[in-house]
């Protein structure tokens, strides 16, 4: 016993293993205590794992039977048209509101420039955070129930989805910013308002744009189902649809919400890279 | 050319003027030109399509919106099972997302796609397809596919993740240090163990940081699945809703507020320990 004592204190290296007692054994200890919530939420929520794969063949064959010839004639008809004309207007303001309100707010929550660290840091943030953390559904659901059916709901929340959505990238962006011009700005006496104009605005206006043109890529992703709950657009359609089993009438909604999304993520991803080429 | 700078300079300089002006004019015409859609866009949403009759006016607001202060707090013992719901829904979900989305990542990261011209491009359009379809939309699909119930939420959860944990994991790949995968290669590895040892050590740390972001993501999709019949809190609003409880409604929103605050502070520790 002596002697290994020895040998190991003059060869340290030699007892070396992959696993080290303090750090390895949390490890596995917080994996086991995954493993076990994941095993009681299967119980729990009594889910036959058989069905989980059956799911994928089961949607294909759905899909394939009781949607496949998409109801063409109907997405072509001038009222659905419309209707996404209406979704395109919706996200479009919901969009434009939402950044605008968000960067003041973004300013308010970036803790390196914001007015007081007091007040002003833990409103914005709060605001940011409420206005992240409810989806977007349930504030149509809200805005509906308050001021009625209609493109009015939609916008508004599609204007505190993007609150949410733009004003978290904003605040990121503002806390990553150089403080050296910030730091001039201050000591020669400008107000914030100038700091803000001067030092800081200059500096993430680029990114600014990019994140403006992004939230409104997924704006208009959340504006197609916005409708599904009263807030107008091509959303309301798709409900409509629905609702009477219509599926190869919802079918051809689907492929014309998926096209439009794909065209609009296409759109905003070439935008944003001839924008991060200006730089 | 070097003598003829000074006059140069001088003519770069009105020409940089004329340019700027240039600029600022066509700068003023695409913010008119936006200002005018947005004024349209405006003008038929707020005048055209909304009944301001049919509000109440101002007093009318004021008042559904104060039927949504009076909470009831008698609800909270009803809202625990569907919370633990929710977030399990979630927990799966996340799970499912990832384990779907490792082969969608293995075929669409450029430098270990098993084929260029095939799978790489299916790879990338599955992230797409995935990201595009909202949530709501998945679920619908599933309810149709699988029935009522928690199922069709965790199926809808995962089918929505698996576009941002595959992008981002493709990224990793795709930006990964070529030289341990060489390493392994050189001595006889083979295409298993070059990926074991070689990618996923490196990659690691990316994924998980972003599976703890996609979990808290999901905790607030899942809390809506109910809206379509999928289980867990959504199902409560729902419920409260149908029933005009405004008070139940706001307790609800209260509720996934409380969820969402836990999810952030578990997925910050959770990934201040990873990195």
């Amino acid at each position: 016993m002596a002697v290994a004592t020895v040998e190991t204190a003059a060869e340290p290296r030699r007892s070396w293993s992959r696993y080290r007692h303090p750090s390895s054994t949390i490890r596995f200890a917080v994996i086991l205590g995954i493993l076990a919530f994941l095993g009681w939420s299967i119980a729990f929520l009594n889910i036959d794992l058989s069905r989980v794969l059956g799911a994928f063949p089961r949607l294909a064959e759905i899909l394939a039977t009781r949607y496949f010839p998409p109801d063409v004639g109907y997405v072509t008809d001038a009222d659905f048209i419309h209707s996404v004309v209406r979704t395109l207007e919706m996200s479009l303001l919901g969009g434009f509101f939402g950044v605008a309100c968000s960067i003041p707010l973004a300013w308010l929550a970036a803790r390196n420039i914001t007015i007081s660290r007091r007040i002003a840091y833990p409103f914005g943030r709060l605001a940011i955070m409420c206005s992240r953390s409810i989806h977007e559904t349930i504030w149509t659901i809200l805005f509906v129930t308050v001021l009625g059916f209609g493109m009015l709901a939609g916008t508004l929340a599609l204007t505190v989805f993007c609150i949410g959505f733009a004003g978290k990238l904003f605040s990121d962006e503002l806390e990553a910013i150089d403080m050296g011009p910030v730091e001039a700005m201050r000591s020669v006496g400008a107000g914030p308002l100038q700091v803000f104009q001067y030092a800081v605005l200059p500096q993430v206006r680029v990114a600014f744009t990019g994140i403006a043109i992004y939230t409104w890529d997924v704006a208009f992703r959340a504006a197609t189902v916005v409708g599904f709950f009263g807030g107008g657009g091509m959303g309301w359609y798709l409900k409509r649809t629905t609702q009477q089993l219509e599926s190869t009438r919802v079918a051809a909604i689907l492929l014309v919400i998926i096209g439009l999304v794909l065209l609009a993520e296409l759109g905003s991803g070439w935008l944003r890279k001839r924008i991060a080429r200006m730089r | 050319m070097a003598i003829a700078a000074p006059d140069a300079s001088e003519h770069g300089f009105d020409a940089w003027v004329a340019h700027k002006r240039q600029r600022r004019i066509g700068n003023w015409l695409l913010v008119a030109a936006a200002m005018a859609v947005l004024g349209w866009c405006v003008w038929d949403t707020i005048v055209v399509d909304t009944d301001w009759a049919r509000m109440g006016g101002a007093l009318g607001i004021a008042g559904t919106i104060e039927r949504f202060f009076l909470i009831d707090w008698s609800l909270i013992p009803h809202l625990l099972v569907p919370a633990l719901e929710t977030m399990m829904m979630a927990t799966l979900g996340t799970l499912l997302g990832c384990v779907l989305s490792l082969p969608v990542a293995w075929f669409g990261a450029a430098n270990v796609t098993p084929s260029k011209y095939f799978f790489y491009p299916v790879g990338r359009f599955l992230m797409v397809l995935s990201r595009s379809i909202h949530e709501i939309i998945w679920a619908l699909l599933f309810v149709g596919a699988v029935g009522l119930g928690a199922l069709p939420g965790i199926l809808a959860v995962a089918m929505r993740s698996i576009g941002f944990i595959s992008k981002i994991t493709a990224e990793a790949i795709e930006n990964i240090d070529p030289k341990p995968v060489e390493a392994i290669r050189a001595v006889g590895g083979n295409q298993f163990q070059v990926m074991y040892y070689g990618i996923v050590p490196q990659i690691l740390p990316v994924i998980i940081g972003t599976i703890i972001f996609e979990w808290d993501i999901n905790i607030r999709r899942s809390a809506i699945m109910g809206l379509v019949g999928a289980g867990g809190l959504g199902l409560v609003f729902f419920r409260q809703m149908a029933m005009f409880n405004y008070g139940g409604v706001t307790l609800v929103v209260l509720a996934v507020l409380v969820l969402i605050a836990i999810g952030e502070i578990v997925s910050h520790y959770a990934r201040k320990a990873v990195i």
